[in-house]
């Protein structure tokens, strides 16, 4: 058998589980750029160092995000990469697609690129990757024909994401698609001519499951609540209390320990519950979201970049979220012009508040301050006040 | 209004890119003009860049903006 000439990619492909060696190999029969990829990642492995350029090129005609310009920075090693942008393309809400339409996003993507892609990207978009300059308005064009357009890069609201919601998941306290969708053509601008301090995000998930993983990837968080009591099936519940503990498996587990199991009754204090949701996942055939339903919004999350990774912030406990979903719009719009008033250049708004403030983040959107929106209630329970706040309290 | 703010916007762009500094955040453009509302300011920008005197330039994280002539040659 003749030698590898890439013995390091190679061991990834050993083991049971899948390898995107054996993908980008399997690409690499009929895509030189492929080839040349799989190629320059073995010189990386042997160098331990990327040899990517990154940046410059960002868009098509009338767009300032949806490609992220890549350049090899050995081009005389590997000219079939010397160029290999990404392509972000929005994907559908919740993620569903017709065989017919992913046969066709392939088909485009053969034709105009490597025929490599990442489905999906953790922004949530159908990641393309690997084209010539050439050929971005060509894929761009061909793209729109098929019913599909860019998402956000750079400094722009990135394409929002949802949850599978109420297509396919029975806790869905929100339309989450509806609102992604929403949210996506009501603010295309900001998603393609990119004029923020820095990235904006924002996920739905339609309950605090959170399968998106909203409260800690994105700048706005919209999870699915419920405002009334939990309801309860008593005979269900006997139904479970034969084949697990209760009271170790669901009572002891609940994070405010709002529930009370005596071997025949369920109680619990809804009043104390946080709608987390732990006991109805155990439990799903006992009990049930109730049925005022509605959202959390949230602010803040982010990954490490720049600064610490954050986790969103309650700002408003319960919003009832029906279309058009205004005061959803009207708070977003509310946010974002002060984060963009006010934030530094590459300052995402978690940053911003904890630089300035919660209090002042309330302020100039026009938010009370309410005891859910105290971060650590159990370990730190202190509101900052404004100071006539206070005086007005003593008087 | 808008004409006039944008030959001020593309003549600052033109001396502050007198240096080795050639791409400017949103943020720093707005900040050159501290007397004019900064929605107005970004509207002139995106019309200079739909007009291409000024273009884009991205990390892929950031997103920066230049006057054409100097976006970096493939």
């Amino acid at each position: 058998m003749a030698n590898s000439d890439t013995p390091l990619l190679d061991e990834l492909e050993k083991g049971k589980w899948p390898s995107f060696v054996k993908d980008m190999k399997q690409a690499a029969q009929k895509n030189p750029m492929a080839r040349d990829l799989i190629r320059q990642l073995e010189l990386s492995y042997k160098d331990k160092i990327g040899h990517w350029k990154h940046g410059g090129i960002v868009g098509v005609r009338g767009y300032g995000s949806g490609v992220i310009g890549r350049y090899s920075d050995r081009p005389d090693l590997f000219p079939n990469v010397q160029a290999f942008h990404t392509m972000r393309v929005n994907h559908p809400t919740g993620w569903f697609y017709k065989t017919d339409t992913l046969r066709k996003l392939c088909d485009i993507w053969d034709k105009h690129g490597s025929g490599l892609t990442n489905m999906h990207g953790s922004t949530g978009d159908a990641i393309l990757l690997g084209t010539t300059t050439n050929h971005l308005q060509a894929c761009f064009d061909d793209l729109s024909s098929a019913g599909f357009d860019l998402g956000g890069s750079g400094s722009a609201l990135r394409t929002p994401s949802a949850c599978v919601g109420p297509a396919r998941c029975e806790w869905a306290c929100i339309d989450s698609l509806d609102i992604c969708y929403d949210i996506t053509m009501t603010y295309q601008d900001q998603i393609h001519r990119p004029m923020f301090p820095y990235k904006f995000k924002i996920k739905v998930s339609a309950c605090a499951n959170d399968c998106v993983s909203s409260i800690a990837r994105s700048d706005l968080s919209i999870i699915g609540t419920w405002k009334d009591d939990i309801q309860i099936n008593p005979q269900e519940v006997l139904t479970y209390a034969s084949r697990i503990n209760i009271q170790k498996e669901v009572c002891d587990l609940c994070p405010t320990r709002c529930m009370e199991w005596n071997g025949r009754d369920l109680k619990i204090y809804n009043e104390d519950c946080t709608r987390c949701m732990h006991c109805i996942n155990l439990m799903p055939k006992a009990l049930r979201p109730g049925k005022e339903k509605g959202a959390t919004i949230l602010v803040g999350g982010k990954a490490p970049i720049v600064k610490g990774a954050l986790l969103s912030w309650v700002i408003v406990p319960f919003m009832k979220l029906e279309p058009p979903y205004d005061e959803l719009k009207s708070l977003i719009e509310r946010i974002q012009d002060w984060w963009d008033e006010n934030g530094k250049s590459r300052e995402r708004l978690g940053e911003l508040i904890t630089r300035l403030g919660m209090r002042v983040f309330l302020k100039a959107v026009g938010l009370q301050a309410v005891p859910q929106m105290v971060k650590a209630p159990r370990t730190n329970p202190y509101v900052f006040f404004w100071p006539e706040d206070i005086k007005k309290e003593v008087k | 209004m808008s004409e006039d703010l944008k030959v001020r916007v593309t003549n600052l762009f033109r001396e502050k890119s007198r240096g080795d500094k050639k791409m400017f955040y949103i943020r720093d453009v707005t900040k050159w003009l501290p007397n004019e509302d900064r929605h107005a300011v970004q509207n002139v920008v995106k019309e200079l860049l739909e007009e291409e005197v000024l273009k884009y330039w991205s990390s892929g994280s950031s997103t920066y903006i230049m006057l054409a002539e100097f976006f970096p040659k493939e």
